[in-house]
């Protein structure tokens, strides 16, 4: 009997001291898990589909910048993790992959995504889990607009197609201290599609506060057979300038058929789309010398120069627009996440609000953007309320010279000169 | 003037591709009596035969053109042999309809996964080369196009008005029943009639790459167009097609040049349409 109660006794003392054992032991482990648990990025953006090859650019800029971040020790002593959704250029697709990597993957931020409608419905979901999301690329003007002002823990780094038709015209305007003539008359030649009902409405809507007369709108529809009628209509209508905006075979065809028809235009500025692609330079060769069109990124640009070398050191190719901003992206998380001191999603989403990177980083490089200041508002954009987007965004032009894309503009972030009139020789 | 000028040449430049490939369409409706809907989508091969044989042996496009057509001509026969003998047994048009457009939808994708979206273009030395005459400017790609073009259409008109193969592809188009029974080999005329209708699309395909950029679904608007013709120019005439594929380019220049650019597709087939609402109409009456 005796016996018997201090067997149980013992029994009941090890089992207690097996549960404090494991107590303790586990609640060591958590610390030492918190401490080196990864902050994880979720990522949603194409990575199969007809838009893989934009993603695979994308997910370079986040690497690159996650790599170069976890090798300074990370952020608050812990690594970034990337965790990688494919929305496979589909919205329902978008939608679910972001709440698979919100809750089974606990995703701390997120960004994307490649498409604007994809973009939209992720953000909704991210806005209500309460998880911080930036989309780097995303440039459709109703993403930040009244009807989406609830979404309060989305945040736009790039320029609005607003913004860049804004600045297409501003280059034209300052073009003039370069080549010393002064653009008055401007034509729109332009895919019928959505591409360029866009461009349409962006220039009715500046051309007036830049002082340009916009002289004819000409249209033609998707791979066009023929572009001669509409270069003819424009050589008939001779504005100062052209701005286009076309996919990459009616963008060949039409240079090409500027040719034929002999008609030099002494500017074309594009809204990059067909124009920006590689197969441009490569069909066209020499007659692509003097198109301009809008860039969010250069390899030659005086703030990205350094970055592009390692860059294209690490991957075998140059650094484009959408890996830049992604880049950048990821290091306003990093910022904010370090401002917030936790990964709580509110905090960062606060940070994120007040944050006001002028030039630099800390503790990293310059902006590799054609812009010097990051900082998320609520503005006014001609006449209409906008939210969260950042308001120094803007891109840059650049210019076929000598069959490459050289920047020529803004003027302080470059050294090439624009090539006036355009040759296309 | 010299713009108008210029938007003729402009027109006669184009509108003798539309000839062209609504004549290989007519060459095939004529005997068979079934639309070719996969007819743009064989221009789109004979593009990419062309980019792969100057890719490959760097041979001129324009040498590549007879190469293209031989090619072509057997592809058609072996489709024609295969595929179309069979259903046309049937004697149902939904059959032959489906049949046609998945073989397009087939090429055209099938040319995605082959070679991508990429668009591609073949330059050569002279592509950027522009002849002036007076006012008017053109393209030499484009001029020496035209004239293939034309040496081509001449070229078909006298084989099927003097040779054997000719004339018996012409009886069976009027009556196959009387030319079967005059000991004309119906089924070898289909082959052959197939063959040279997919042979002319490959070829205009073969004359466009001088100056026009190759993807997968380069062929969708010609083949659009060549139907135009094809009606306008009436079912199964060949000297019908070519005026009228020359009609229509010049009608979509001068519609550029007199309205807007914006309307000349609209006012293209708005012009279509009442072609055949009138045409309608008289045969009704004659009735």
């Amino acid at each position: 009997m005796k016996q018997a109660f201090f067997k149980k006794a013992v029994s009941v003392f090890a089992a207690l001291a097996m549960v404090i054992g494991l107590a303790g032991g586990l609640a060591s482990a958590r610390t030492v898990a918190a401490e080196e648990e990864p902050i994880r990025i979720g990522t949603i953006y194409a990575m199969s589909g007809g838009n893989a090859a934009i993603g695979e650019n994308i997910l370079r800029g986040i690497d690159f910048a996650v790599e170069e971040i976890n090798a300074q020790g990370g952020v608050n002593g812990r690594m970034l993790e990337v965790v990688r959704g494919d929305h496979a250029g589909d919205p329902a697709q978008g939608k679910s992959e972001a709440e698979r990597l919100i809750t089974q993957e606990h995703v701390d931020v997120m960004m994307g995504c490649h498409m604007s409608t994809v973009t939209e419905v992720v953000a909704q979901v991210c806005t209500q889990y309460g998880v911080p999301m930036i989309t780097a690329i995303s440039t459709l003007d109703r993403l930040s607009d009244e009807d989406h002002e609830a979404m309060d823990y989305f945040f736009r780094l790039c320029p609005l197609n607003s913004v860049y038709v804004e600045d297409m015209l501003k280059y034209l305007k300052d073009a003039s201290e370069q080549t010393g003539e002064e653009i008055k008359t401007i034509a729109i030649f332009t895919d019928r599609a959505a591409i360029g009902q866009e461009l349409i409405r962006c220039v009715e809507l500046y051309k007036d506060e830049y002082g340009f007369d916009l002289v004819d709108t000409i249209d033609y529809s998707s791979n066009a057979t023929d572009l001669s009628a509409q270069v003819l209509a424009l050589k008939k209508a001779d504005p100062d300038a052209i701005l286009c905006d076309s996919y990459i075979g009616d963008a060949t065809l039409f240079v090409q058929t500027l040719k034929a028809q002999n008609y030099i235009p002494k500017m074309i500025v594009a809204k990059a789309n067909g124009f920006t692609d590689p197969a441009f330079l490569s069909n066209l060769g020499a007659a692509a010398n003097g198109v301009a069109s809008v860039v969010e990124f250069n390899p030659d640009l005086l703030n990205g120069e350094e970055i592009n070398a390692e860059f294209s050191e690490k991957y075998g190719l140059n650094m484009n627009g959408h890996s830049a901003e992604s880049y950048t992206v990821v290091w306003i998380f990093k910022t904010a996440i370090e401002a917030a001191g936790s990964t709580d999603g509110e905090a960062v989403r606060d940070a994120i609000a007040e944050l006001d990177i002028q030039g630099e980083f800390p503790g990293g490089r310059k902006i590799i953007l054609p812009y010097d200041r990051i900082k998320f508002e609520n503005y006014d954009l001609a006449g209409a309320p906008h939210f969260r987007d950042n308001t120094s965004a803007s891109v840059a032009i650049a210019q076929v010279q000598d069959g490459e894309w050289k920047t020529v503009w803004p003027f302080d972030f470059t050294e090439t000169e624009i090539l006036y009139p355009a040759p296309l020789q | 003037m010299s713009t108008f000028l210029q938007a003729c040449v402009n027109g006669l430049l184009m509108g003798g591709f539309y000839s062209l490939m609504g004549m290989g369409q007519n060459v095939i409706f004529g005997v068979m009596k079934i639309v070719n809907f996969c007819h743009g989508e064989m221009l789109m091969v004979g593009m990419y035969l062309t980019w792969l044989l100057h890719q490959t042996f760097g041979l001129d496009p324009y040498l590549c053109v007879p190469i293209v057509a031989v090619i072509m001509f057997c592809l058609g026969a072996v489709i024609q042999h295969t595929l179309i003998t069979p259903a046309l047994g049937t004697k149902s048009f939904t059959n032959l309809l489906f049949l046609t457009v998945g073989l397009g939808l087939l090429l055209s994708n099938g040319a995605l996964v082959l070679f991508g979206s990429e668009y591609r273009s073949i330059s050569t030395s002279y592509s950027m080369t522009y002849i002036n005459l007076g006012p008017v400017t053109m393209a030499l790609p484009r001029l020496i196009s035209f004239g293939v073009l034309l040496v081509v259409s001449v070229a078909l008109f006298t084989f099927l008005k003097y040779t054997t193969v000719g004339k018996q592809i012409r009886a069976v188009s009027q009556n196959p029943v009387g030319a079967e029974v005059v000991g004309i080999n119906t089924k070898r005329i289909y082959i052959l009639t197939y063959g040279l209708g997919v042979a002319l699309a490959g070829i205009a395909g073969a004359l466009l790459t001088g100056f026009y950029t190759i993807f997968p679904t380069a062929g969708a608007s010609f083949g659009f167009r060549a139907l135009i013709v094809v009606v306008v120019g009436g079912l199964g005439s060949i000297p019908g097609a070519f005026f009228a594929g020359i009609f229509l380019g010049l009608l979509e220049t001068m519609v550029a040049l007199f309205i807007s650019p914006s309307y000349s597709d609209l006012i293209v087939f708005v012009t279509f349409i009442v072609i055949l609402v009138v045409r309608q109409l008289i045969v009704l009456r004659r009735k």
